[in-house]
């Protein structure tokens, strides 16, 4: 603080004051004043005189920017308005020993914003990547199996109620010998990596497909079983990926996930668009299920593996589902599948062949 | 504190007499590339903190888009406190968990959280837009928003009247899996009377947010009835229409050629390709149907509430020109596109840049003459409501 603070008068000039408008916050009058800074406050003058002193450590310092008014407000509702904001930055640096705070300089920087971009890219890649799927695990692992059970009811309602699904058209022998033969294989297991399961069987609009909900039901079409006409080592083979999603609790962390993503998406570009804040989303969804697919192929494979088949099957199941739905699409108008659990949309059919025929090798 | 009381008594007689009447110029003077400056450091910061940094994300945010604002060359200020701002926002959180989380469980638990949140939101929506207000000055003014508690129930009354009647219909239902026809007829009933009540809806909040906004002894009214919104709306939806048939027209025509590529180049056969090429061609054909809807209604839609507020001593003039907010629109939205989203600060800049500079205040009375009228500050947890579910309001 340099200056003269014993010099009470100011003067045209004033070598370190800046020119602003004083608003009392009572009136919308501005009166155009001098500032300076003495005796470690800051004194606010006009042609009359002084005509308030603050002390600086009551101050709000109104932060740097290169663009915008410097608006500073008083301790008793007033303000200064400084519109020469260079004049006002040169000053307040150079008298009034103010200094940026650092997410200021950050923000000043090009190259610290270069930095911030690239940490926050790195960020959302790992975060999406390693802590999503981490953090879904361990919000599920709080979740009481109670909670799945719900949820998987309503989503088995709704399916019921809105014609996706009709009751099923197999014999009972049919229904049966299906169960017997997943119970046996299943049996072949570990009790403790069995979670409860309840098969169901239903005809579907969908086509040929099997799918787990939370809790505990897994579904298995008409569609299916005729697809791979009845063939138990197939259906063992697609009973076990289910019972794979169910023992990882793959529904659930979908839901977390896909939570966590909404939000996060939102809150990014949510005021901007919705539209363009639910993308990340969907193709979040899309890779991460390529994950799931994979984790219950692996237990596929064990369930297999256990009731002594070989996890080869199930390249013949790939291709004849795929047969059946290349027919149905040319008897009837192409529909994309829903739930795709077993079909096109992600890891590549070859992919997973692969996986099946690279397991069945290192038997 | 040994703060002198200032003694500006000898100015409180205005010294220039102003003219009878004027225009007050609006300017925007920030910019794109300082925004984003800013909103990439607010974004990191606010991933780091797992979200709590956002009060003070908003705080620097609001504090640059008021200083850059320059009505009649004086700035507009937030005097937002961001602990406070945290509260609210924390509140509102754990609000929204327990509102998503019910309804995963059950039908019944999401009612009832719907219900709840209902009954609260013309509250919280009056407490955010009075937290708002209340912390924003121009010219060391505060303003303050009016509106009451029963008016904001009132004023959001159109809307309960389809939901309850959805919710009433539930009862109805007897057996999920075969709807009667008359369910069904009742549906499509409930449809169509939400579709003719959203312009009075809009009417309705208008109106309460525009007839109580005031700084000084000024206090806004909005002058129009219910047929301007109704006229608006007619407008807008003839718009959507057409520019919904061209872009089918539009969609098929390209689906159909690059079907006929596809199928001749043998790609068809490529599921995955197939499937993003479908994914993609329905998320431009929904953005291309917006292109021009969305402008058309953000231009008709300010011209027309900005048109119609006035208090004694000011009107307002707002000429936003369709054909500039079409064009920043396309230009912004291949924009975002094109650099996954990181464009948006530039937009955000672009849009608000547009939008406020088209209004002009008309002045007819002393600005040195308004005066504070005493004020009352709003919660914050009903601005940080206002934020999470996207209703922000105007200028």
């Amino acid at each position: 603080m340099t200056g003269a603070p014993s010099d009470p008068t100011p003067s045209a000039l004033e070598p370190e004051g800046v020119a602003a408008d004083y608003f009392d916050g009572r009136t919308a009058r501005a009166h155009p004043v001098r500032v300076h800074v003495a005796d470690r406050a800051l004194v606010i003058a006009d042609a009359d005189g002084v005509r308030q002193r603050v002390p600086l450590a009551a101050l709000q310092w109104p932060e740097r920017t290169r663009h915008g008014a410097r608006l500073m407000h008083l301790p008793d509702g007033a303000s200064l308005h400084c519109r020469d904001s260079l004049a006002w930055d040169t000053w307040s640096a150079d008298h009034a020993g103010r200094r940026d705070s650092v997410v200021v300089r950050v923000q000043q920087r090009w190259k610290w914003v270069m930095a911030s971009t690239l940490v926050l890219l790195v960020l959302v890649f790992l975060g999406y990547r390693h802590l999503l799927p981490l953090a879904a695990r361990g919000v599920v692992a709080m979740i009481p199996d109670s909670a799945d059970q719900a949820i998987g009811e309503t989503a088995l309602q709704s399916i019921d109620e809105n014609g996706l699904m009709k009751p099923t058209t197999l014999s009972y022998a049919q229904q049966q010998s299906v169960r017997d033969a997943f119970a046996r294989a299943v049996a072949r297991l570990p009790a403790a990596d069995v979670p409860p399961y309840e098969l169901q069987f239903r005809q579907s609009a969908i086509g040929p497909n099997a799918f787990a909900l939370p809790g505990g039901t897994i579904v298995l079409t008409d569609e299916l079983y005729k697809a791979v006409d009845g063939d138990g080592d197939i259906l063992v083979g697609v009973l076990g990926h289910e019972l794979g999603h169910l023992r990882h609790r793959h529904g659930m962390r979908m839901l977390v996930q896909a939570g966590v993503l909404g939000a996060a998406a939102g809150a990014i570009y949510g005021d901007f668009s919705t539209l363009f804040s639910q993308i990340p989303v969907l193709l979040g969804q899309a890779s991460y299920s390529r994950a799931f697919e994979h984790e219950a192929d692996v237990d596929a494979v064990r369930l297999m593996r256990a009731d002594g088949v070989s996890p080869a099957v199930m390249a013949r199941f790939f291709v004849k589902v795929r047969k059946a739905v290349a027919s149905a699409q040319s008897a009837s108008a192409p529909r994309l599948p829903h739930l795709p659990i077993a079909l096109a949309s992600h890891p590549a059919d070859e992919e997973r062949i692969r996986f099946f025929e690279d397991a069945a090798r290192g038997q | 504190m040994e703060t002198n009381t200032p003694s500006w008594a000898s100015d409180t007689v205005p010294s220039v007499m102003e003219p009878r009447e004027r225009s007050l110029e609006i300017r925007f003077t920030g910019s794109g590339s300082e925004y984003f400056r800013i909103w990439i450091v607010n974004l990191l910061l606010s991933i780091v903190t797992l979200s709590l940094y956002r009060p003070w994300a908003k705080v620097r945010r609001l504090r640059y888009f008021y200083a850059n604002t320059l009505v009649d060359g004086h700035a507009f200020d937030f005097h937002g406190n961001p602990w406070k701002m945290l509260r609210g926002y924390l509140l509102v959180g754990a609000m929204l968990v327990c509102y998503s989380v019910a309804g995963q469980f059950s039908a019944t638990a999401a009612m009832v959280a719907i219900l709840i949140l209902a009954v609260l939101w013309p509250a919280l929506l009056r407490a955010s837009m009075q937290f708002r207000l209340a912390n924003t000055s121009w010219r060391g003014l505060r303003f303050r928003f009016n509106g009451t508690l029963g008016g904001a129930y009132r004023g959001m009354l159109p809307l309960f009247v389809p939901a309850l009647a959805m919710a009433a219909m539930r009862f109805e239902l007897v057996d999920p899996q075969h709807p009667t026809m008359a369910y069904i007829k009742h549906i499509y009933a409930v449809m169509g009377l939400t579709l003719l009540v959203a312009p009075l809806m809009w009417w309705m909040f208008k109106r309460y947010q525009h007839d109580h906004y005031a700084l000084g002894q000024w206090q806004t009214r909005l002058d129009i009835g219910p047929g301007s919104a109704y006229g608006l709306a007619l407008r807008i939806f003839g718009v959507s229409l057409l520019s919904g048939v061209v872009v089918v027209v539009i969609v098929a025509i390209v689906g159909a050629v690059a079907g006929g590529v596809g199928m001749l180049s043998g790609l068809g056969a490529n599921k995955v390709l197939f499937f993003i090429v479908i994914m993609v061609l329905v998320l431009l054909g929904y953005m291309l149907a917006l292109l021009v809807p969305v402008p058309y209604a953000m231009a008709s839609g300010q011209n027309l509430v900005w048109n119609h507020t006035r208090c004694d001593e000011v009107s307002f003039k707002s000429s936003l020109r369709f054909e500039s907010m079409f064009k920043l629109t396309v230009k912004n939205w291949a924009l975002m596109l094109l650099t996954l989203g990181l464009y948006y600060p530039f937009a955000a800049v672009s849009f608000y840049r547009l939008r406020v500079e088209a209004i002009a205040p008309q002045l007819s009375g002393n600005l040195d003459l308004l005066q504070a009228q005493g004020a009352g500050v709003g919660d914050a947890s009903g601005d940080a409501a206002g934020d999470l579910f996207g209703i922000d309001i105007g200028l």
